[in-house]
């Protein structure tokens, strides 16, 4: 269990934590924005309040 | 790809929605003339009369509750109703329960109004409500969310639109956080104590108070943008994937950013750096909903000029960018040290509701009341242009003087004199507050006339659709 | 690999997602305070408020004095000049709920015991503006109204499930003796409650009439102790400064 102190601290957690961030932030931007076939696909939802009538 | 089989009008219902429709305005019109009130009474205390029920530590509560819980509160079961029968292509779940949600609903905001000004409050912000009242609360909350999610699931098509997802997230939310945060051992029907005490009570009850902020008023108000912004433009919202990034930064996010109610307090430090830090991070999947709006115009601005109704929506998005960038900046301790406690947070809670929440929930019944009435139209179109003028107005002359008079008094309390002693008591930073807090009196008196004149323009239409029986049915008109 | 369509047409994936995302904010944040001990640090002094300062708190709930008055002392130094020493969790580790407050329309309160009279006080909640010229509260004569205590005892036994150590038999109260002093554990034993309340009330003569029990005593008997538990002068300056 020792080795769970090493998250109680600012320095330790810091860095880490903007780190997991980071790389959490640029897989979602390259999932949803990076491939053209892909980005057609999520984008067809978007006209589903016009086809209700 | 998303396909509806098109349900005939007889298949919705919409009774529910002209309900909640109604009593949105007139919680709307009560809570603001309540608010009027408690302003007047900060600025010329001896309308206070030396009542108990109209006293200020009273009536605050019920301003906060009708305003949120009554107007906000109906205003999103009203939409959220209508947009997900008409996006899952099918009749809510339950006609009964829905029904239920309507009556115990509106129960709630009486009994929570009557125990403010009684006095049985638990001394919780945003939550003064007793036990009693938060049970019924908890009940009509859980047979809400069986009847949104349950209509989400009988849906007629695979996809679930993005607005959904935001009232969802709104519901879980704000049942998760109404149950925590109103954890109490009851003494009688009227007293009970929270079971949490202390610094940790501080922190369970920012948690609440934020989120529901973040929740109550931002996620399911997203929810209404997402469906009313590209009805009323008349085209698709400008990108479906920036709205499934800020959907999830944005329910992730927020429920961190509690503690920076909480800086320079008795709270761990640990706690209100993190709270600082994710609500500078929350920036971003605000703005990210605010540009997915405002974008979705992109093309079509010149329907601005004509149409005050898409002017209300996009206004409402401008003033949500600034209240989410003022937001994150109060945030920071040094700021915060300046702001907390002031009326600047107070103005800054304003801009979000009045401007961002208001504007948007205006602008999205000025387009549903007709749809509900099968009118085809507002009785005046020229009342919904005053209607948005004086809004802006008074928003405008509410921030504004907030503004002045927070920074002011955050200024005077740390101002010394050439000796080094405090250079003014507190006392004369009350009476340097008086102009404003006339001004901010002035700013609510052009708001609530604005609502009163729609609760009028309203009550003019569905008198309109009485007189003239409708003439096919109400899809027709709502193409 | 999962695709986000999934999520968008499976509820309950959606669902669970949605609330996974929602709750870690929360557990982070409040579970620990829960468990890390340096959240409320040990000082001495602080004890429960006794049966007639508990009063005067709950009309000070019910009254909504929290709306415009905070009671939490920063530590700056020119909140230091003007209410005293910035506020430590400990001395609101009782407070069931918290009343820091969000909002200063008024001043701060958490360090307003003795610093000003009884019968300042009385007058003041009676007809502020007789005291200070610019001040914006309301008036409160209906304080002056007798106070109800057939139910303290029932309030001291909710408060004391919550975990406020008020004592219900001799074993509890031998405990409370030894950490909080015989004179105070007296007041925190429930069965005297009513008796106790009286005797505090008769004895302080808050509102200036010994001989009935008014809301107003109750009040300003907890008004009078806000902030007093602590002695201050026991300690180093920077003392409390490891626990921020």
């Amino acid at each position: 269990m020792e080795w769970l102190m090493w998250f109680t601290k600012f320095e330790n957690t810091k860095p880490l934590s903007l780190l997991l961030f980071l790389i959490s932030f640029c897989a979602i931007l390259w999932y949803v924005f990076g491939s053209k076939k892909r980005s057609d696909r999520l984008e067809s939802y978007k006209n589903m309040p016009f086809h209700e009538d | 790809m998303a396909s509806v089989g098109v349900a005939s009008a007889g298949q919705y219902n919409y009774d529910v929605v002209r309900k909640f429709t109604i009593l949105a305005l007139i919680w709307g019109a009560v809570g603001m003339l309540v608010g009027v009130i408690i302003a007047s009474e900060l600025a010329w205390p001896v309308i206070n009369m030396d009542l108990p029920w109209i006293t200020f530590g009273r009536l605050r509560p019920v301003h906060t509750g009708a305003v949120i819980f009554g107007f906000g509160g109906c205003a999103l079961f009203a939409t959220s109703y209508y947009v997900v029968q008409r996006t899952c292509g099918v009749r809510l779940l339950s006609d009964g329960m829905a029904s239920f949600t309507f009556w115990g609903y509106q129960l709630c905001i009486v009994l929570a109004a009557l125990g403010d000004v009684l006095g049985f409050s638990q001394g919780r912000e945003y939550a003064e409500m007793e036990w009693p009242t938060d049970l019924l609360i908890a009940v009509v909350w859980v047979t809400y969310a069986i009847v949104f999610i349950g209509t989400v699931f009988k849906r007629k098509q695979p996809h679930i639109y993005v607005a959904n997802w935001f009232y969802m997230a709104f519901i879980l939310a704000v049942a998760l956080l109404h149950i925590f945060n109103n954890l109490a051992v009851p003494v009688s029907l009227t007293k009970s104590y929270p079971v949490f005490s202390g610094a940790q009570d501080a922190m369970v009850q920012w948690w609440y108070g934020h989120n529901a902020v973040g929740f109550f008023l931002t996620a399911a108000f997203l929810g209404m943008m997402y469906y009313f912004v590209p009805k009323q433009a008349g085209r698709p919202i400008y990108s479906y994937r920036l709205s499934i990034v800020h959907f999830w930064a944005l329910i992730f996010m927020y429920m961190w950013a509690g503690p920076h109610h909480l800086h320079w307090t008795a709270l761990p430090d640990w706690v209100s750096t993190m709270g600082a830090t994710f609500s500078i991070m929350l920036l971003m999947p605000s703005w990210g909903g605010m540009i997915n709006g405002i974008m979705t115009m992109s093309g079509a601005w010149d329907k601005l000029r004509t149409d005050p109704i898409l002017r209300f929506l996009i206004v409402s998005l401008s003033f949500y960018g600034m209240s989410t960038f003022e937001g994150p900046m109060m945030s920071l301790k040094d700021v915060n040290a300046l702001s907390h406690y002031t009326d600047w947070t107070v103005g800054h809670v304003h801009s979000g509701a009045l401007g961002f929440v208001a504007m948007l929930t205006f602008g999205s019944l000025y387009h549903l009341v007709p749809k509900l009435w099968d009118t085809g139209k507002m009785y005046s179109t020229k009342l919904i242009t005053v209607h948005f003028w004086l809004a802006t107005i008074g928003t405008l002359l509410y921030i504004t003087a907030m503004w002045i008079s927070g920074i002011m008094q955050g200024l005077m309390w740390r101002a010394y004199d050439d000796f080094g002693n405090l250079q003014y008591s507190f006392a004369e930073t009350v009476a340097a507050m008086h102009p404003y807090f006339a001004m901010r009196a002035l700013g609510g008196v052009f708001f609530l006339t604005g609502m009163v004149l729609m609760v009028y323009n309203v009550f003019m239409t569905i008198g309109q659709a009485k007189s003239a029986p409708a003439s096919g049915n109400l899809a027709a008109n709502a193409a | 690999m999962i695709k986000h369509e999934q999520i968008e047409t499976n509820l309950g994936l959606m669902l669970v997602l949605t609330l996974l995302a929602i709750s870690i904010g929360g557990l982070v944040e409040i579970v620990p305070l829960f468990f890390i001990k340096d959240t409320v640090e040990k000082v001495e002094g602080v004890r429960p408020y006794t049966a007639l300062e508990q009063r005067g708190r709950d009309i000070y709930i019910r009254e909504g004095c929290f709306l415009c008055h905070s009671q939490m002392i920063r530590p700056f130094r020119d909140e230091q000049m003007r209410y005293g020493h910035y506020s430590l969790a400990a001395e609101s580790q009782y407070d069931h709920p918290f009343q820091w407050g969000s909002k200063r329309t008024g001043p701060d309160l958490a360090r307003v015991g003795k610093k000003y009279s009884n019968e300042w006080h009385v007058q003041h909640l009676m007809a502020p503006r007789s005291m200070v010229p610019e001040s914006v509260m309301p008036n409160y004569p209906w304080l002056m109204t007798p106070l109800d205590t057939s139910d303290v005892a029932d309030r001291m036994a909710a408060l004391r499930i919550t975990g406020v150590p008020y004592s219900v038999d001799q074993a509890e109260l031998d405990k409370n003796t030894k950490e909080f002093g015989a004179e105070v554990a007296k007041q925190l034993h429930i069965p005297d409650a009513q008796k106790n309340l009286v005797a505090q009330a008769q004895a302080g003569n808050y509102d200036g009439n010994p001989n009935d029990v008014t809301e107003m005593d109750a009040l300003v008997a907890y008004l009078q102790v806000l902030g007093t538990m602590v002695d201050f002068s026991k300690y180093d300056n920077d003392r409390f400064v490891q626990y921020r």
